[in-house]
Formats: C-alpha cells, structure tokens, sequence
C-alpha cells in the first residue's frame, strides 16, 4: 500500500515537472475585462501549456501591478500617467503599451427614457449637478439619477478629462466600482443616467452624444467625442517567440479583431 | 404576587425564545430554497440540441450515433426556416430601393435575434466567441431569447407623462406579406423539433471548465481554487494556533505581558477581513514577494492570519476544558510538562480544537476580501497542485461576486451564478460535516 502511495506521488511530480507551464497574468480594467477573457481563452485553448488568468480590479490597479511587478499584462482602459510612467521606471519597468481597441464610452439610459440625445455641455451639466431634472432638458418631469464610478476606473478619468473639463462632480453622484454595476443600476432605475464602455449598452438606452451616435464608423472617424483607445501594458517590449509576444499580439490576428468587435469594441484597424 | 410576576417573566422569557428561534428557521428556509432551487438548475435543466452538441465538441461527451440522429432532425426542422430566409434576401435585393429601406434595419436585427436562438446560419463564417456559435443551449433561455425573435421590442414616448411603455409587436406584422412572414408562425410551431429539449443532468457543471467566461461549461476551477485556499489556509494556521494557544495556557507566566498578548489575539480576531486582505498584498506580495504574481500561496497565508485568532481561542479554551486532574496525574508519574501537554493534554482537547478548525475552514472557504489582492482572478485554469506557489487562481466567493457586478452579461448566465452559490453552501456544509464527523469519532475513541 505504501508502495502504492509512493509510486503515485513520484508519477505525480514527474508529470507535473514534464509539462512545466508558462503563465500570463493579467490584471486591470474592467473594461478591457471581457476582451482580455475572452483573448485569454482563446489562446488557452491553441496553446494548452500555457495559463493565462484575468482580473478586473480597474486600470488604476492594472497600473500598481505593474508597477509592483505583480502581473505580465496591466489592461488599461486610459494611458499611463506622467506618475505612474516614473513609478515604474523607479523600479526599473518600461511600461510598453499596445492599443488592443477602440472604445466610445457610451452615455446610456433607461429605455423607458424619451432622451434622445445630449450635447457634451448638457451632460457635463448633470455631472456637476447643474442639471437636476429630465425636463430641463427635454425629458420627463423626474429627478435625474447621477451614476459614476469610482476613481480606479479608467472609463471615469477618460470621462473627467473629455467631458467634464476640469469642473468637479457634484457629490451627490452615485459611485459604483464597476461597467457591469453601472449598467444594471441604470436598468433596473428609469431616472438614472450612467456611463460605460460600448461593451455594456446590452438592454440600456445609449443615447447621441452632441448628435453623433457612437458606433464602429463615427468611433473610426473619431466624430463620437468621447472615444479612447484600450490599453494592454507590458513591461518592455516581449520577445519574439514567447507565450507572451503571442498572446499580446492576437489583438492584431483576424481571430483577434473579430472577438473585439463581437465583444461590441472597435477593431483598430478593419481587416 | 412577586411569585407570580416572576412566573409571567418566566413565560414571556421562554415565548422569545421560542419565537427567536422561529424567527431564525424561518430566516434560513427564505434564504436557502430560492437558492438551493435556483442553484439546482445549473445542475438540472432542459438541455437543447446546442448543449448536446457543445458538449461534444468542448468536451466529447455523448453518443456519437444518436448525436447524428438528432442532427438530421434539426437539420430536417431548420431547412424550411433557413430557405425563408435565403428567399427573402433575394426578395430584398429585387425590391425598389424605397422598400428596401423600409426593411433593411428591422431585417437585420431580426436575423440577430434568429442567430441568438437558433445559431449562426448554415451558409455563415463560424464566429470566433463560442456564445455566438451555438444557439441556445437550455430550453428556459431559448423560451426568453425566442421571444425577442418573435415580438420586436419598441418604445412608445407618446404617453402623456412623456414616459416610454415598452411594446411587444409581432415581427411577422412588420414583414406581412413578404417571403419571411410565414417564418415566425414556422419556427413557434417547430421551437421544440428543432430544439429537441431533454431534461438534462449535468453533475460536470462541477469539475468543468468554463468555456468563453462562464457562458458554457462549468466551475471546476472555481471549486477547486476555494478546496486549494481553503486546505491551505488550515495548514499555515493550524499548526501556529495550537502552538500559540498551548504555549498561552501552559507555559506562560500569567501576568501583563500575556495579557496584552491575550487582548491582541482578540483584536485581531474583530479586525474586518477587506483590511487582511489588504495586509497580504502589502506584505506578502509587495515586501515578502512570496510569489511573482497573486498566487493560491499569498491567498492562504493572508487567510491563515484571518482565521489565527479563531483558532487560538478555541484551542485555549478546549485545553482550559481539560480536568486538572488529567495533568495532575500524568505529572504525578513521572512526565514532564511538555510530555504530558503532548500526550494528555492536548488529545483530551482534541475535540475542541477540532470545532476551531472546522468553523475556521468555513470561514476561509466563503471570504472574499482577503483572497481579492492577493489570490482570486476572475478567469483562469485551475492551477495543478505544485504551481500553488505561483499561481493565482479562481474562487467560487470572489468569483460569485464577480459575475453578479463585473460580467458584461449577467442576466444570461444568472443560472451559473446560483450554481456557484450553492456549490459554496454545500461545500461549506460538507466541510462542517465531515468535521462533525471526526469529532464525534474522536470523543467516542478517548472515552474509550
């Protein structure tokens, strides 16, 4: 019997030792999230010795990670800042970016919400608490239920510095940590408004934005205004060959940018 | 008159009692059903032809023959619907271009909402996302997705309040009189030919992978990461606590000093768990680099301090259970302290300790805080037992939250979420009984 045992855990270490993995870690935005999952299991499935994990804990998380040296691939849904870039190169990090996709950031309300569009002043208006009601702006007669997100969010400094320019957000606003939490919130409350990557407009109202619809072609065109590109940080540039050139480079395979434009983001270049 | 005051005090003290227990049984049948019910169809549901077929093609399960057989039928059922459609794109090209237009939007998001139900169209690229290459795979799902297939979802802000109402209109209004009218009418009579539902047992849920996050498949990785964190955590705590607590009770020269260290012991145990999470990334990943990345390692030893002072209470409190008389006796014969702590003591206190253990373990199986920075992802492969050290994994409580705030498409997969829950539950429960069950074999063994 212990023989047995003995034999096991020796055939059982001798197959783990046989196929050593290699392992990619990922953490970061929740934007970037459903692309770097669905990136993730794609390449898991072609490349079975390999493991690549996600998490979305917000691009300010992705940027400490890699700064801490804590993860391969920092998904960011906003560039590096000035601060950030000199905390990694303290360390010693040469964080290289990869633009994976283009993102509008949808302005999106309940359906039941006769609004059809708002100019980038109306919305900055509502932020800061201007703007109290739907009426005043060709609404129902209801107060309006600000959403935003927290301060890790990538989308919310993206929103800050496109839409808001430079005047603070009431503190009324809501904040909630997520595009999944903003979402629901906005489906599940007639009056709110919120705003998330295009990813997540499935069963809310995305309304024009200075009368421009966001879409593949006016993202493209760079016409929708408040549009970004995502971000997948490494540290330097990969080496040719590794796990990790490959899986950062599937963004610019076909594979790649037919899963970031069924995911609802926009390919960088149209293939 | 005092007697009877004191009896009425008596009965009314009693009635709490009663009623706070009531209270609480009813508390935990309102909690559990819905979730044991609702868990349960992760587990149990009417699988479609889809499932069938993504389980051969993900997993090869299934018999191949009758795998065919079923083909044929969709394949049969579906032609008439696949051909409505192929006429009526060649309808829509010969229309004058005023008509076109007129069905051109409401046409496209309609063959949207066949695809969703019924998958991609035959003469199609295959998508590269497995949820757009299958069609719906459980029966309740493809009921809900059909109706979107069926009604046209509008709008209506013409009401006097300037409120939208939601209208369903029936797609085949929309088309009436052109080659895809009788399309709608097909597939409603044909839904469950094509489909061919089955009342489907799917106990892999459990041990499978998910497949394109959480769409298909199952929580392998999940239950695994938790049964991983869960073990570990146990084996950093256990071995420190009971040292900790026999060393407080024994050995200890009672006085200031263990005092203090008896009220941190204590603090530590009130301290919320989102700050040892925090700690662990602080210190074991950023100072100590126990690991490269978050790792199931980083994940048990920041666990492991969480449940520490669980752990030395009860052992403290089982020893100080213990009869001084036991170790009178085994003094008197002749053993030193440390042997008679070791070979009396400690047994007699076994069961005690036990109880801090089993509590502990299912504490460090359902947090969530501590595991966030330090061990859990949202998606990736169960690690194998030696890549513990530096690997992160998935965790059914982290993963439960994660999909509830963080998924892009949470209402499609609400049955994968209660599967997660109760699979928490039930672990839990088991972990606690097969405690129970060692300790209760313990006590019977020591009694001889």
């Amino acid at each position: 019997m212990r023989k047995l045992i003995l034999g096991l855990a020796a055939a059982a270490l001798l197959t783990v030792q046989a196929n050593a993995e290699t392992k990619i870690v990922c953490e970061g935005s929740s934007t970037v999230g459903p692309l770097a999952k669905a990136f993730a299991e794609y390449f898991m499935k072609n490349n079975p010795d390999v493991s690549v994990s996600v998490s979305e804990s917000g691009s300010g998380n992705g940027a400490k990670a890699i700064i801490n040296g804590t993860c391969d691939v920092a998904d960011m849904s906003r560039g590096m800042k000035a601060k950030e870039f000199k905390a990694c190169a303290d360390k010693g990090i040469m964080p290289t970016p990869h633009v994976v996709a283009l993102d509008g950031i949808a302005v999106v309300v309940h359906k039941s919400n006769p609004v059809k569009g708002l100019s980038l002043e109306q919305i900055r208006d509502i932020y800061t608490g201007k703007i109290k009601n739907w009426k005043d702006v060709g609404g129902v007669d209801m107060p309006i239920v600000v959403i935003t997100r927290d301060t890790n969010s990538g989308t919310f400094e993206t929103f800050e510095n496109l839409v808001m320019s430079k005047q603070k957000m009431s503190d009324s606003c809501e904040v909630v940590g997520s595009n999944g939490q903003a979402k629901s919130r906005v489906e599940s409350t007639p009056s709110a408004v919120a705003f998330v990557g295009l990813g997540f407009v499935e069963g809310v109202k995305a309304i024009d934005v200075n009368g421009i619809e966001a879409n593949l072609e006016t993202i493209q065109a760079g016409t929708y205004p408040i549009a970004r590109p995502l971000f997948m940080y490494t540290n330097g540039s990969p080496k040719m060959g590794t796990p990790l050139y490959r899986f950062i480079t599937l963004y610019l395979t076909e594979p790649g940018q037919e899963m970031v434009e069924e995911i609802g983001f926009i390919p960088v270049t149209s293939y | 008159m005092q007697r009877r005051a004191r009896y009425t005090l008596d009965k009314a003290f009693t009635g709490l009692g009663t009623a706070s227990v009531l209270i609480m049984a009813i508390v935990l049948l309102v909690l559990l059903v819905p979730i044991t019910w609702r868990g349960c169809q992760a587990f149990i549901f009417r699988g479609t032809y889809f499932f069938r077929q993504m389980q051969k093609v993900e997993f090869d399960r299934g018999n191949t023959a009758r795998l065919d057989k079923q083909r044929d039928q969709f394949l049969a059922a579906m032609a008439p619907a696949w051909g409505m459609i192929n006429e009526f794109e060649a309808e829509l090209k010969e229309m004058p271009r005023k008509d076109r237009k007129k069905y051109k939007a409401n046409f496209r998001e309609t063959k949207k909402a066949f695809e969703a139900v019924f998958g991609p169209l035959p003469d199609e690229k295959t998508p590269i996302l497995p949820r757009s290459q299958y069609g719906q795979t459980r029966w309740d799902r493809a009921n809900v997705k059909f109706e979107s297939l069926y009604f046209r979802e509008m709008w209506d802000y013409n009401t006097p309040t300037g409120q939208g109402v939601q209208l369903l209109l029936p797609r085949d209004k929309d088309f009436a009189g052109t080659k895809l009218e009788p399309l709608f009418d097909y597939v409603k009579l044909n839904l469950s030919k094509i489909m061919q539902p089955e009342v489907t047992f799917y106990w892999q849920f459990l041990v499978d992978k998910s497949i394109d996050s959480h769409f298909f498949g199952g929580i392998g990785p999940e239950v695994l990461g938790t049964i991983y964190l869960t073990i570990g955590a146990i084996l950093f705590a256990v071995p420190i606590g009971i040292t900790a607590a026999v060393y407080l009770c024994e050995f200890a020269r009672p006085g200031s000093v263990l005092s203090l260290i008896r009220t941190c012991v204590n603090t530590l145990a009130g301290v919320p768990s989102i700050v040892f999470g925090l700690f662990g990334l602080a210190f074991f990943l950023n100072s100590l680099h126990v690991s490269q990345s978050k790792s199931v390692l980083a994940g048990a030893l920041t666990l492991a301090l969480m449940v520490l002072p669980t752990i030395i209470r009860a052992t403290e409190e089982a020893i100080r259970a213990v009869p001084h008389s036991y170790k009178e006796a085994s003094l008197g014969l002749g053993a030193s302290h440390g042997w008679a702590v070791l070979t009396v003591i400690l047994p007699a206190a076994l069961p005690g300790i036990m109880t801090g253990i089993v509590l502990s373990m299912g504490r460090a199986a359902g947090e969530t805080a501590p595991i966030i920075f330090t061990a859990a992802v949202s998606l990736g492969a169960a690690p194998k037992i030696m890549q513990v050290f530096s690997e992160p994994t998935p965790a059914l409580s982290w993963n439960i939250y994660n999909l509830c705030t963080e998924h892009e498409a949470v209402n499609e997969i609400r049955h994968v979420q209660y599967g997660m829950v109760l699979a928490l539950i039930v672990l839990v429960l088991a972990l606690n009984m097969a405690a129970i069950v060692i300790r209760a074999r313990i006590s019977k063994k020591l009694k001889g």
